[in-house]
C-alpha cells in the first residue's frame, strides 16, 4: 500500500512542482511585462493629461499676459493723461472678466503727465471701482520690482489676498519710453488675477481613483493640492525634508528648474506612486500628477490573481489527473503484489488479477500469470521428485534397519561364557554403508569374531555386505579356520564380480580355553591389542581385500591373549571421522582416548570412544560408518 | 458645586485679581520669531502676571514704533537700532527686555555669483532693507560700494536672479531660500555678527512716559514674556502649534518646518553672549557699540544713558 | 580430483591429483575406460599428486585393472606414497599391483 502511494505521491509531487514552477515563472514574466507596458502607457497618458492641462493654463495665462502687453503697447506709443489712462485701464478691466484688478504704476521720475504714482481698478461687488494707493513702498514689492529688475513680463509668486480671501497672482509688464540707449523704464502695468480657476483646472484632472494633481510655484510652494493644509504653507522642499525624502527634494529641484519627467515617487505615508510633472513655462510653475502604484497596478494585479487562480485550479486538476493515472497504474500493481504475496506464501491457486490493458502493467500481469503457471508446473514436478526421493530414502532407511538388524546386538551375547567379554557397535552413516561385524561359536570353545568394511556405499555396498556377512558366517561355521574362511568366501564373491566390489575383513577365532587367537586379514586396518604392558597395533600380514579377484591367498597368524587382554577392532570410519575443518580424528587420538578411557567395561570403552569421535566431529556430518568391536579374554573358567 | 470648584481651580493664585489690559505690537506678522509672546498668552502666563494682553497684528503695512507713539500699542518689539533712532527723534522709549542678543542679519550670495569675501561685494547689486543700518555698517567697514536695491519682504528677486546678494535674517529668509530648493552649499553667507557688526535686534519697548506710570507693570510684562519664551523652548512642538494656529487664523502661509527652524534659531540668538548671563538682559557694551555706530553715521546725535534706557534708574528711585 | 593424460612413447601416463573417493572415483573409472576402449592398453598411473584414496577409489583402480587385464594390457602404478601407500599396504593392493618409485621407472620397466 505504501509503495503504491509512493509512486502516486512522487508523480504528483514532481509534476506539481514542475508545473507550479513553470506557471510561477510565466505569471511573473506576465506581471512584469504588463507592468512595464502599463508604465509606458501611463507615462504617455500622464504626459498627455498634464500637457493638456498645462495648455489650458497657458492659454488662460497668456490671454491675461496679452491684455497687459496690449495696454503697455498703448502706453509706450501714445500719450495718456490720467483721465484717458483711467478710461483705458477701466475699459480693459471691463472687457476681461478673468482679471480681478488692473492698473499702472509709475516710476517717481516719470513725466508728470500723471497725478498719481498708481492708478488701479478692481472689481468689487460686481462693480469696477478705483482703488487709491497711498503707500509708496509698492516700488519695492515683487510685482513691481522683479519685472523692473529683470526687464520683462513677470508673474509674481501667488499670494493669498486677505481682503478677498482668494489665491492671487499678478502679471506685471514693464513699459518704457525712448529707444536704444535712451530707453528708460517708466513703470509697470499690472493685472491681478484670481487663481480660483486654477483649482478648477487641476481638480478636473482625474487620475484613477486616488491619484491626484498638484501645482507648485517656481519657489516650490504648493499652489493647489488635495490636502488644503499644504496649499501656500508647504514647499516641495519642506515636504521632502519633513518626510525625510531626498528623492522628492531632487525632483523638486528639477521641477523649479523647469524640467519635466516621469519618476517613481514615495507619497505621503510611504505610498508608492509614480509622478509625471511638466512646467507651466510662462509662470515657472510645475504641474504634477501622482498615480498610486497600488491602484495603477490594481488591474494587472487583479488579472494576475485571476490567472494565478485559474493556474492553481489547473494545477489541481493536473494533480488530480496524475493521481488518477497513478492509481490506474498502481491499483493493478497493488492487486498483483497482493496476489503474488499469496502465491509466495504457498497458495499457487491464488487468482492473479485479469489482464485489463495492453500497457506495461498488462504485460507485467501476463508475465506473472505465465510465471505462476511455470511455478505450479515446477512445484508439481518437484513434489513428484521429492516424493520419489522420499520413497527411496525411506527404503534406504529400511535397508539400513535391516542391515543393522543383521548384526548381533544383544549384549552380553553369551552370558554363560565367563571366559571373555565382547561388545560391538555400528553407527551407520547417513547413507547405507557397508560396515559390519559378527561373532559366533564355531564349536564349544572356539569363538569366531570379525569386522568388515565393504568398499563404497549405497545399495550395492549394502547388498554386498549382506552376502559377505551371510557367507562369512556360514563358511566360518563350516571351515573353522580364519584363512580358509576368507579364501573360500573370496572365491565365492569374486566369481562374476565385474563391478569389483570388495570388502576388507579381519577375521579371528579365539580359543576360549587357551586364549590363543588365530586370525587372518583381508586388507583391513590392523586392530589394537591392549595388554598389561600397554596398547599396540597388532602386527599382521595384510592380505588382499576380499572379493575382487579369485584365488587370493590369506595367511593365518596367531596371538595368545592373557586374561585381561583386550582386542580392539575398528573400521576407518573411526579414525577418519572429520570435523568441519576436515581434520581427522586420527590413530594417535584413538590410542590416547583408549588409554585414558575406561577399560574394564567394554560397553563403556566403546561408548567413550564413540563420544570422543562425536566430540571431535563437533556436528560435522558423519561420512562413514563407525564400527567398533572389543573383546577381552578373561581366562578359562579354571584359571 | 463642580462648576464652583472648576472656577476656583481656574483662577490663578486663587484670588479674583483685576487684570490690567495691555497691547503688544510685534515687529512683523505672526511667526516663531515672536513665539514666546503667543505662548505666554496662550498658556495664561500673562494673566498669571496680572496682564490681559492683546497681541496686535503686525505685518508689512504696520509700524510698531508708530503704534507706540500713537498709543495703539503699549509694548512693541523693536530692534535696538530702531529704538535708539526713535529715542533720537524724541520719542523716548524704555527697553524692558532684550530678546535677540545679537545680530541675526546676514548677506547671502550664490556661489556662482563669485562673491566670496566682503570685498567681492564691490559694485554688485545687493538687496538691502530700507533703513537697515547694520548692513550699511558692514559695507562701510569693508569700504565697498554696492548697488543697493531696496528689498521688500520676500527673497523672490534674489531667487529669480535679479540681484547678486540678498539681505536675510538667519532665522527667517535664510531658511526660506533653503526651502526653495537651494542647497546650503550652493551659497556663500556672511553673518554680520561674525564681522563685528553686533546690533542686538528684537527688544521689548514701552514709551518712557508710560513706563514711569507703572514700572512694575512693565517689569511683569517683561518677566511674563521671558517665561513664555522659556516655555516655548521647553515645549517646542506645543509652541509651534500655538504659533501656526495663530498664523492660519490670520491666513498667513504657515510652514511648520520653517517655523521650527525659526524657533530653534531664536533659542540660539537669545542666549546671553556671556556665560552665566541672564536671558533678556541688554548688554551695556553692545548698547554702547550700537549707539556709537549710529552717532558716527549721523543717525542720532546723542545716546541716552544706559540705565535710563533700560529704566533701571527709575525703578531704583 | 584432477585427471591428466600424457602420451609417452610406450605408454599412456595418467596423472591423478587431489582426493580419490566415492565422488571422484567414477570419474577416474570412466576416463580410464575411455582410454582403454580408445586403444591405450599400456597405462602408468602417477599417484604423485594424490592425497587420499578411499575404498571406493580402490575399487575404481580394481575395475580398470580388471578391464585392462581382459584387453591384455599392462598397468603400473608410480609414486604411491604417504597415506595412499599405507592404504595400499593395509588393503593388500601393494601386493597385487606393480608399483614403481617414479614414472620413469615404470616406463623403463614397460619397455
Amino acid at each position: 500500500m505504501l509503495s503504491s502511494r509512493n509512486i502516486a505521491y512522487k508523480l504528483i509531487l514532481i509534476i506539481t512542482v514542475c508545473s507550479v514552477t513553470i506557471f510561477a515563472v510565466t505569471i511573473g514574466y506576465f506581471y512584469h511585462s504588463s507592468r512595464v507596458t502599463l508604465e509606458r502607457e501611463l507615462e504617455e497618458t500622464a504626459r498627455n493629461l498634464v500637457l493638456a492641462s498645462v495648455n489650458r493654463m497657458e492659454t488662460e495665462l497668456s490671454s491675461i499676459g496679452k491684455v497687459g502687453e496690449g495696454v503697455v503697447r498703448s502706453l509706450e506709443t501714445g500719450n495718456y493723461p490720467e483721465k484717458s489712462l483711467n478710461t483705458l485701464l477701466k475699459g480693459t478691466l471691463e472687457g476681461n472678466t478673468n482679471i480681478y484688478g488692473f492698473g499702472a504704476a509709475f516710476e517717481p521720475d516719470a513725466p508728470n503727465t500723471h497725478t498719481r504714482p498708481v492708478n488701479y481698478f478692481c472689481r468689487k461687488n460686481g462693480q469696477i471701482s478705483f482703488v487709491p494707493v497711498n503707500d509708496l513702498q509698492f516700488r519695492t514689492h515683487d510685482w513691481y520690482q522683479i519685472p523692473k529688475e529683470l526687464g520683462k513680463k513677470e508673474w509674481s509668486e501667488p499670494y493669498f489676498d486677505t481682503d478677498v480671501e482668494i489665491l492671487m497672482t499678478s502679471c506685471s509688464v514693464p513699459f518704457y519710453d525712448g529707444a536704444g540707449d535712451n530707453r528708460r523704464f517708466r513703470g509697470i502695468v499690472v493685472a491681478d488675477v484670481s487663481l480660483a480657476w486654477l483649482k478648477d483646472i487641476v481638480a478636473s484632472i482625474k487620475v484613477l481613483k486616488t491619484g491626484y494633481c498638484f501645482l507648485i510655484s517656481r519657489n516650490g510652494t504648493m499652489l493647489t493640492h488635495p490636502d488644503k493644509e499644504m496649499v501656500m504653507n508647504e514647499t516641495v522642499f519642506s515636504i521632502a525634508e519633513s518626510r525625510n525624502n531626498p528623492e522628492l527634494y531632487e525632483i523638486g529641484r528639477k521641477m523649479v528648474r523647469g524640467e519635466s519627467g516621469f519618476t517613481p515617487y514615495i507619497g505621503a505615508r510611504g505610498v508608492k506612486s509614480w509622478m509625471y510633472y511638466a512646467p507651466v513655462s510662462s509662470t515657472g510653475w510645475t504641474l504634477a500628477v501622482v498615480f498610486p502604484e497600488a491602484e495603477l497596478y490594481a488591474e494587472v494585479r487583479a488579472l494576475t490573481i485571476r490567472v494565478a487562480c485559474m493556474g492553481c485550479a489547473g494545477i489541481l486538476l493536473l494533480a488530480l489527473a496524475v493521481a488518477l493515472i497513478a492509481r490506474s497504474i498502481t491499483t493493478p500493481l497493488h492487486e498483483l503484489a497482493e496476489a503474488t504475496e499469496e502465491i509466495a506464501s504457498g497458495n499457487f491457486d491464488a487468482e492473479l488479477p485479469p489482464v485489463r490493458s495492453q500497457d506495461e502493467v498488462g504485460k507485467l500481469s501476463q508475465a506473472f500469470i505465465s510465471m505462476n503457471k511455470a511455478l505450479k508446473e515446477y512445484i508439481r514436478n518437484l513434489t513428484e521428485t521429492t516424493a520419489a526421493k522420499e520413497r527411496i530414502q525411506s527404503e534406504l532407511k529400511v535397508a539400513t534397519d535391516i542391515q543393522l538388524s543383521l548384526l548381533p546386538r544383544i549384549f552380553p551375547p553369551f552370558p554363560d561364557r565367563p571366559e571373555f567379554d565382547i561388545f560391538a557397535s555400528m553407527d551407520p552413516a547417513k547413507e547405507v554403508g557397508g560396515d559390519f561385524y559378527d561373532f559366533f561359536f564355531i564349536d564349544d570353545t572356539n569363538l569366531c569374531f570379525l569386522i568388515a568394511d565393504v568398499a563404497d556405499k549405497g545399495v550395492p555396498a549394502a547388498l554386498y555386505m549382506m552376502v559377505a556377512k551371510t557367507l562369512l558366517k556360514s563358511e566360518g561355521q563350516r571351515l573353522g579356520e580364519p584363512e580358509r574362511i576368507l579364501s573360500c568366501v573370496n572365491n565365492i564373491l569374486a566369481a562374476d564380480n565385474d563391478r569389483c566390489m570388495f570388502a576388507t575383513v579381519f577375521c579371528a577365532i579365539l580359543d576360549t580355553g587357551s586364549g590363543v587367537v588365530r586370525y587372518a586379514n583381508a586388507g583391513h586396518n590392523p586392530p589394537l591389542i591392549m595388554e598389561s604392558q600397554g596398547i599396540r597395533y597388532l602386527t599382521l600380514k595384510s592380505g588382499f581385500v576380499m572379493g575382487p579377484v579369485t584365488d587370493t591367498v590369506y595367511e593365518a597368524e596367531r596371538l595368545t591373549m592373557q586374561p585381561g587382554d583386550t582386542l580392539f577392532l575398528y573400521t576407518d570410519g573411526v579414525t577418519e571421522a572429520k570435523n568441519s575443518e576436515d581434520l581427522l580424528y586420527g590413530e594417535s587420538q584413538l590410542l590416547y582416548d583408549l588409554q585414558q578411557g575406561p577399560r574394564e567395561n567394554l560397553a563403556d570403552m566403546i561408548h567413550h570412544i564413540r563420544d570422543r569421535v562425536a566430540l571431535h566431529a563437533n556436528g560435522a556430518p558423519q561420512s562413514d560408518d563407525v564400527t567398533m568391536v572389543a573383546i577381552t579374554y578373561r581366562g578359562s573358567g579354571s584359571g | 458645586m463642580i462648576l464652583v470648584l472648576i472656577s476656583i481651580l481656574l483662577t490663578p493664585d486663587g484670588e479674583a485679581a483685576e487684570l490690567k489690559k495691555a497691547t503688544l505690537m510685534p515687529l512683523w506678522s505672526t511667526q516663531a520669531q515672536f513665539a514666546g509672546y503667543y505662548v505666554a498668552l496662550d498658556k495664561g502666563i500673562y494673566a498669571r502676571h496680572g496682564i490681559d494682553l492683546t497681541i496686535l497684528k503686525g505685518g508689512p503695512s504696520v509700524s510698531p514704533s508708530e503704534h507706540l507713539q500713537n498709543g495703539k500699542a503699549d509694548f512693541a518689539v523693536l530692534s535696538l537700532a530702531a529704538a535708539l533712532q526713535q529715542n533720537g527723534a524724541g520719542n523716548r522709549l524704555v527697553n524692558v527686555a532684550q530678546i535677540i542678543q545679537k545680530s541675526s542679519m546676514m548677506l547671502i550670495a550664490r556661489k556662482t555669483s563669485g562673491i566670496r569675501t566682503p570685498a567681492d561685494f564691490q559694485g554688485r547689486k545687493v538687496g538691502v532693507w530700507n533703513g537697515d543700518l547694520a548692513t550699511n555698517a558692514f559695507f562701510t567697514k569693508y569700504q565697498v560700494r554696492v548697488q543697493q536695491i531696496p528689498q521688500s519682504y520676500t527673497v523672490n528677486l534674489f531667487l529669480r536672479g535679479g540681484i547678486d546678494a540678498v539681505s536675510a535674517q538667519w532665522h527667517n529668509e535664510y531658511h526660506t531660500i533653503l526651502n526653495s530648493g537651494i542647497k546650503a552649499d550652493e551659497l556663500n553667507i556672511f553673518f554680520l555678527d561674525d564681522h563685528g557688526i553686533r546690533f542686538p535686534e528684537d527688544g521689548l519697548y514701552i514709551l518712557e512716559r508710560n513706563y514711569r506710570k507703572d514700572p512694575a507693570f512693565a517689569a511683569s510684562f517683561a518677566k511674563a514674556s521671558l517665561e513664555g519664551w522659556r516655555y516655548a523652548f521647553d515645549h517646542p512642538d506645543e509652541a509651534l502649534d500655538i504659533v501656526i494656529r495663530t498664523m492660519k487664523k490670520e491666513h498667513l502661509p504657515a510652514n511648520r518646518l520653517h517655523q521650527k527652524w525659526m524657533l530653534e534659531k531664536m533659542r540660539d540668538q537669545m542666549k546671553p553672549r556671556k556665560n552665566g548671563g541672564e536671558m533678556g538682559q541688554l548688554s551695556p557694551s553692545d548698547y554702547e557699540a550700537v549707539g556709537l555706530a549710529l552717532r558716527t553715521r549721523g543717525v542720532i546725535t546723542t545716546v541716552p544713558g544706559f540705565e535710563d534706557f533700560i529704566g533701571r534708574h527709575d525703578a531704583q528711585q | 580430483m584432477e585427471f591428466q593424460v600424457k602420451k609417452e612413447a610406450n605408454a599412456t601416463v595418467v596423472m591423478i591429483t587431489g582426493r580419490m573417493d566415492a565422488v571422484t572415483a567414477p570419474q577416474y573409472e570412466s576416463s580410464v575406460n575411455e582410454l582403454i576402449t580408445g586403444g591405450d592398453t599400456i597405462i602408468v598411473v602417477d599417484f604423485d599428486g594424490l592425497d587420499y584414496i578411499s575404498s571406493a577409489g580402490l575399487r575404481g583402480l580394481l575395475v580398470t585393472a580388471k578391464l585392462l587385464k581382459a584387453k591384455g594390457g599392462q598397468l603400473r602404478f608410480a609414486n604411491v606414497k604417504g597415506t595412499v601407500r599405507e592404504v595400499f599396504d593395509i588393503s593388500g593392493f601393494g601386493s597385487i599391483f606393480q608399483m614403481d618409485d617414479s614414472v620413469a621407472e615404470s616406463l623403463a620397466k614397460l619397455a
